[in-house]
């Protein structure tokens, strides 16, 4: 049976990772009709992106998402060889994962998304990672006498970003109940790094991935059989909020963005990633 | 209040120790709800049974779950190198290197314990980094234990707890092993599944090098008597610096009239100043993640019956 609610794809990932450009790119495509992957039914709830939409089609990026929006939109999808399936956008805001992480709690709608979705994309936007030398990295010149004050006494520890993610793929894990033992097939990860034209990198996503956040990168490889790593750019290129882009308006927004291919390659096809999962999940039925 | 019959069941403060999402499922439960003052949007959450810091006994059981972590003692006196030793695996691990060991990295539920002692080795800005801070000796029945996991290939995950012991109880522990302030010691004596005993090299080749020989060879001589067999590495930390012949070989002399010891030489100095891995750390790390449990041996059958009962023979 390839009812849609036992194929949901979630959508998850921390605040300004451009989650809601790239919904506010998909929608159109996933409009036309005889695309690969076309929207089969009425979405719910798209006001936040048909708002960004707007501000993209006059050239200038769209606003931060508010808080606020804390109703799912959900998108129901279907691919050429009809298997249905919903794309669940749950926090267009990012927020609600930065709670989820800091309060080490799960909510009962959380639980639900997680427990039932057979794919988590996961949005990652590397130009924001933040990436620290250490002794080992970089020796210093004379160990025994630091010249300059000493470091700061950490009162709170702050994780590092790639601790964090790890640990918050270890706590949607552990809601999921999956058995981390032997390497996962479900549910399926692909994980998207996004604002992919800040990186100017001919390197192939996976490397790129390794050379950015390498022990998130060790743990996604340890714990997922196959997982999609793909390099995403949904504008292809950065918008201001104020100056909008001549280009844009000239052109629309439906002619800029592309995805690269985990073997590199680059296509402007913005729903390759979602083509790929649901390859993936009809071969999983 | 706590209203799991279990006494290592700290919910609904954490998740249920057990693994029930839904607590009430858990037979545990005594069932007590939250009052009608708290929150009442947030019952239905659930909560992590880990804490992201150093695991303490309690939290242990929650990664013992699937399986007996190998347990990994690091033993030696105060200001040895001890925690920055397991600082060094960290930010190696954080590069991804464990893939020059043949391993990848596959979670930690200590991160946050990992992080505050791996941090003051970053640099922030404005702040040079520097070696972690003297492990706090506080009284104690367990030491700190920071989890690591790695898979080799498509084998099954493997669980690792890292023990960060105070130097000071070992200090204690050699002199008396079941004295009032031994306990934690005591615990990693009776539990590691391996033993890492550091030899700090600058306090060998320092002012009180006497009193540093004497302290090493006594927690040598009392890990002689406690190690039941199990894996043991003689670790010369700080290796970058040299000390006499005579003080190498008392120190060796005192390891080595146990058998099958391994030796290391470690230094967060590499040996070409630009390779960014330190010295000898990998190689170490490779080896405590290669080392095996020792396994019961059963005796060897000489019977010619195939009865199971009397496979070994009869009582007379």
């Amino acid at each position: 049976m390839t009812n849609s609610s036992s194929n949901s794809i979630l959508l998850i990932g921390e605040s300004d990772v451009g989650k809601t450009h790239y919904g506010a790119q998909l929608l159109k495509r996933l409009m036309v009709s005889d695309g690969e992957v076309k929207m089969n039914g009425a979405a719910t709830n798209l006001k936040p992106f048909e708002a960004a939409l707007e501000n993209l089609t006059e050239g200038v990026a769209a606003e931060h998402t508010p808080t606020s929006s804390y109703l799912d939109s959900i998108w129901p999808i279907t691919n050429r060889a009809g298997l249905h399936a919903q794309l669940v956008w749950p926090d267009y805001g990012g927020e609600q994962i930065r709670t989820m992480f800091e309060s080490r709690r799960v909510s009962d709608a959380w639980r639900e998304r997680i427990l039932q979705a057979q794919a988590w994309m996961l949005f990652v936007r590397l130009q924001r990672i933040h990436r620290t030398e250490d002794i080992l990295s970089r020796p210093l010149a004379d160990l025994k006498n630091p010249k300059v004050a000493p470091a700061p006494t950490l009162e709170a520890v702050k994780l590092s970003d790639q601790s964090r993610l790890v640990e918050l793929m270890q706590m949607l894990l552990y809601v999921r109940k999956a058995d981390t033992y032997r390497r996962l097939r479900t549910p399926r990860l692909v994980l998207l790094l996004t604002c992919w034209d800040e990186l100017d990198t001919a390197r192939s996503p996976t490397d790129t991935l390794h050379e950015f956040l390498p022990m998130l990168s060790d743990f996604v490889a340890a714990t997922w059989e196959s997982p999609l790593v793909m390099g995403l750019s949904a504008l292809g290129r950065s918008l201001q909020p104020k100056r909008p882009d001549p280009d844009y308006i000239a052109r629309g927004p439906e002619n800029f963005g592309y995805v690269v291919l985990p073997d590199g390659l680059r296509s402007e096809d913005l729903t390759l990633p979602l083509k790929m999962t649901l390859s993936d999940l009809s071969h999983a039925i | 209040m706590n209203s799991c019959s279990r006494a290592t069941c700290y919910a609904p403060d954490t998740g249920c120790s057990l693994g029930f999402l839904d607590r009430s499922k858990c037979p545990s439960w005594s069932g007590a709800e939250l009052s009608g003052t708290e929150d009442t949007s947030r019952v239905d959450d659930v909560l992590m049974p880990w804490s992201a810091r150093a695991l303490g006994l309690v939290d242990a059981g929650f990664v013992a779950g699937r399986g007996k972590p190998f347990v990994v003692g690091i033993v030696g006196p105060e200001n040895a190198g001890k925690t920055t030793l397991l600082a060094s695996w960290f930010l190696l691990l954080s590069r991804g290197l464990a893939s020059k060991i043949d391993r990848r990295f596959a979670g930690s539920y200590s991160f946050e314990g990992w992080e505050t002692v791996a941090g003051t080795m970053r640099y922030h800005p404005g702040y040079l980094p520097q070696f972690p801070p003297h492990t706090s000796s506080k009284e104690g029945r367990a030491p700190g234990l920071l989890h690591l996991a790695f898979r080799h290939d498509a084998d099954p995950v493997r669980s690792y707890l890292f023990a960060d012991a105070p130097g000071e109880w070992f200090k204690k522990w050699a002199v008396d092993s079941q004295g009032p302030e031994s306990a934690g010691a005591a615990w990693i004596a009776q539990h590691a599944d391996l033993f890492l005993l550091t030899a700090d090299r600058d306090a060998l080749a320092g002012e009180h090098r006497g009193a540093a020989r004497g302290t090493l060879q006594l927690i040598a001589k009392r890990l002689m008597s406690e190690r039941r067999g199990r894996p043991l590495a003689l670790v010369w930390t700080k290796a970058d610096v040299s000390i006499s012949k005579e003080m190498e070989t008392a120190v060796r002399n005192a390891v080595f009239t146990m058998s099958e010891v391994g030796e290391f030489a470690v230094s967060v100095v590499g040996n070409d100043q630009n390779n960014g891995i330190g010295a000898g750390l990998l190689e170490l790390l490779q080896w405590t993640l290669d080392c095996k449990r020792n396994t019961a041996v059963l005796p060897v059958v000489d019977r010619g019956t195939c009865d199971p009962l009397f496979m070994f023979g009869m009582r007379r």
